[in-house]
């Protein structure tokens, strides 16, 4: 299957409150934050391997990413923890409130092959107008 | 040395429970912490900044001060922004900056709370402390929050499991309510799981209160719950003898936003017809709700400030940090206990980064890596101390319990350094 539709939610995660707290530069922050959750079914018919890795891409932006089954999430919906990399996706429009809707937006999921997971040094160099992800 | 009755600056709930040694100047041992609290005290010396830069070379606190200031005080439309994270004497020094300067306040609510703040203005709010809840509240509804990882201890030491002075059979003695889009570890806890469809929320909140006020529906579901289901939840809550709604993000990050937050409040405004029901924002990080409320007492607003015309304008939508930052309006940026660069969408970030921004942080971040000054500051609650306003909006004192790294001052020194720099720039 070349990709499936998603409702991208973004949220906090315990993982990633203990990883800010030793840096954001810190391995245990960066787990915590590059990794996209599916339900497994979908992982499975997106022909997922284990360890391996998958795009998601919106009407914003698109980043590549590890991946994990929840079984939790009901087919067709996707959370993926706050961060750089989720922030790839998001649109900065509020319609005049002042918050972007960061849960709820549609998103596209398919496996990356020779693709790899940016660190968090070349997210900010994108972020700064240098080489996109 | 060991203090007792430690706050936790980390999340909203401010534990005041915490027991900390100190050996040899260092944290030890940390006692009633959560995972997120522990790793904070353990690890507060962990990859710390230890000078301030300025393009990335390594400079005197004094030269690292001047150029911010220099920043500052030529800018047209500078934006001091984050806040939450720091205590309420360095917020109010923020506040007189971006007066002084003529720019823009705005803390990190405007992407949590903010739209619960718009919706509160609009239709106010029955609240309650959380030692009230505490010992009075018997139904507990987690609507579109997740405490379990957000706020590890909320339900432990507030809402769910403690024995109160009404409620002595503790978690026995409380119903819990999860409504969620999706299965998650308070969901699992609660004694019911609501699952709603994304996007739904308001209309699941607005059918309820015509059920409440006692209206029929022509639907067989709202929003992928059961009209029966619906029903059931309308008796419960009116049954309740002391009723709680703790809402999340899940509410103002969704479609519908501030409306959400309106729904919220109008259902529970049609519940107080019959029984007690309050409602309370589950604030993420520790001192935001001080930060609003500092904004508010120095301004008469609590985020999105502009002072641009000597005077203070209140406008979310326009005066906050993404809409700001995405029109590519802000020429200078001074942000203090925050990361935009994470945090926001990546076109918002994207222009912070063509703009030169002064940072104070404790660790390198994003942020302080496209800043043109960085200045390292000491972590308010445990190099520090300060107060801040736990989500209830009680104001708490936070402890100082170790100095920080030799030549980091806390955020209200340096802040009051740049505050007087500025002054004497624009006189």
């Amino acid at each position: 299957m070349d990709g499936i539709e998603v409702t991208l939610i973004s949220g906090r995660t315990a993982r990633q409150g203990m990883g800010l707290e030793e840096g954001k530069l810190s391995e245990r922050y960066t787990q915590s934050v590059n990794t996209v959750y599916l339900n497994p079914e979908d992982a499975s018919n997106l022909g997922l391997a284990r360890g391996g890795l998958i795009k998601v891409s919106t009407v914003s932006g698109c980043v590549t990413v590890n991946w994990g089954g929840d079984a939790g999430l009901d087919r067709g919906m996707a959370f993926f923890p706050y961060g750089p990399w989720a922030n790839q996706l998001y649109a900065s429009t509020t319609d005049g409130t002042g918050m972007p809707q960061f849960k709820g937006i549609t998103a596209t999921v398919s496996a990356a092959e020779d693709s790899r997971v940016p660190t968090i040094q070349e997210i900010v160099e994108s972020i700064r107008g240098g080489k996109r992800l | 040395m060991r203090y007792e009755d430690v706050i936790c600056p980390f999340c909203g709930c401010l534990c005041d429970d915490l027991e900390v040694t100190v050996e040899g100047g260092h944290i030890s041992e940390v006692k009633n912490a959560c995972g997120i609290s522990r790793s904070k005290f353990m690890n507060h010396g962990a990859n710390r900044l230890m000078h301030p830069t300025v393009d990335g070379e390594k400079v005197s606190l004094e030269r690292a001060v001047e150029e911010a200031v220099e920043l500052l005080s030529k800018a047209e439309r500078p934006l001091v922004y984050g806040l939450s994270s720091t205590e309420c004497g360095a917020i109010a020094k923020a506040v007189e900056i971006a007066e002084t300067a003529g720019g823009i306040i705005d803390n990190t609510s405007s992407v949590c709370h903010g739209p619960t703040i718009l919706a509160l203005q609009q239709v106010g709010e029955s609240k309650a402390s959380l030692g009230e809840i505490r010992n009075r509240a018997d139904l507990v509804v987690f609507w579109g929050s997740n405490p379990t990882e957000a706020h590890i201890r909320h339900i432990t030491r507030y809402s769910g499991m403690p024995r109160g002075m009404y409620v002595p059979e503790g978690r026995k003695g409380r119903k819990i309510i999860a409504v969620d889009v999706r299965e998650t570890g308070s969901t699992k806890l609660a004694d019911q799981f609501v699952k709603v469809r994304p996007g739904s929320d308001f209309e699941l909140l607005q059918a309820l209160r015509a059920i409440v006020r006692g209206r029929e529906l022509p639907v067989e579901e709202v929003g992928g719950v059961p009209m029966q289901r619906i029903k059931e939840l309308a008796d419960q809550m009116k049954s309740a003898r002391f009723g709680i709604v703790f809402f999340g993000l899940g509410l103002t990050q969704s479609e519908g936003r501030h409306m959400n937050i309106d729904a919220a409040v109008g259902l529970v405004a049609e519940l107080n017809r019959h029984t007690k029901f309050v409602l309370t924002p589950m604030r993420g990080h520790y001192n935001v709700s001080g930060a609003n409320t500092v904004t508010t007492w120095q301004t008469g607003y609590p985020y999105a400030v502009d002072f641009s015309r000597g005077y203070p304008r209140y406008n979310p939508g326009e005066f906050t940090s993404v809409d700001l930052l995405s029109r590519g309006e802000v020429d200078a940026a001074l942000i203090v206990a925050s990361d935009p660069a994470s945090n926001f969408p990546v076109d918002a970030a994207a222009n912070l980064a063509k703009v030169p921004v002064v940072t104070l942080e404790q660790k390198t971040t994003p942020t302080t890596m496209l800043s043109r000054v960085t200045i390292p500051v000491a972590t308010a609650g445990v190099e520090a101390e300060g107060t801040a306003y736990r989500m209830d909006g009680v104001p708490l004192r936070l402890k100082k319990l170790v100095e920080p790294p030799e030549g980091v001052r806390p955020d209200e020194e340096v802040l009051d350094m740049i505050l007087k720099g500025l002054k004497e720039a624009k006189r």
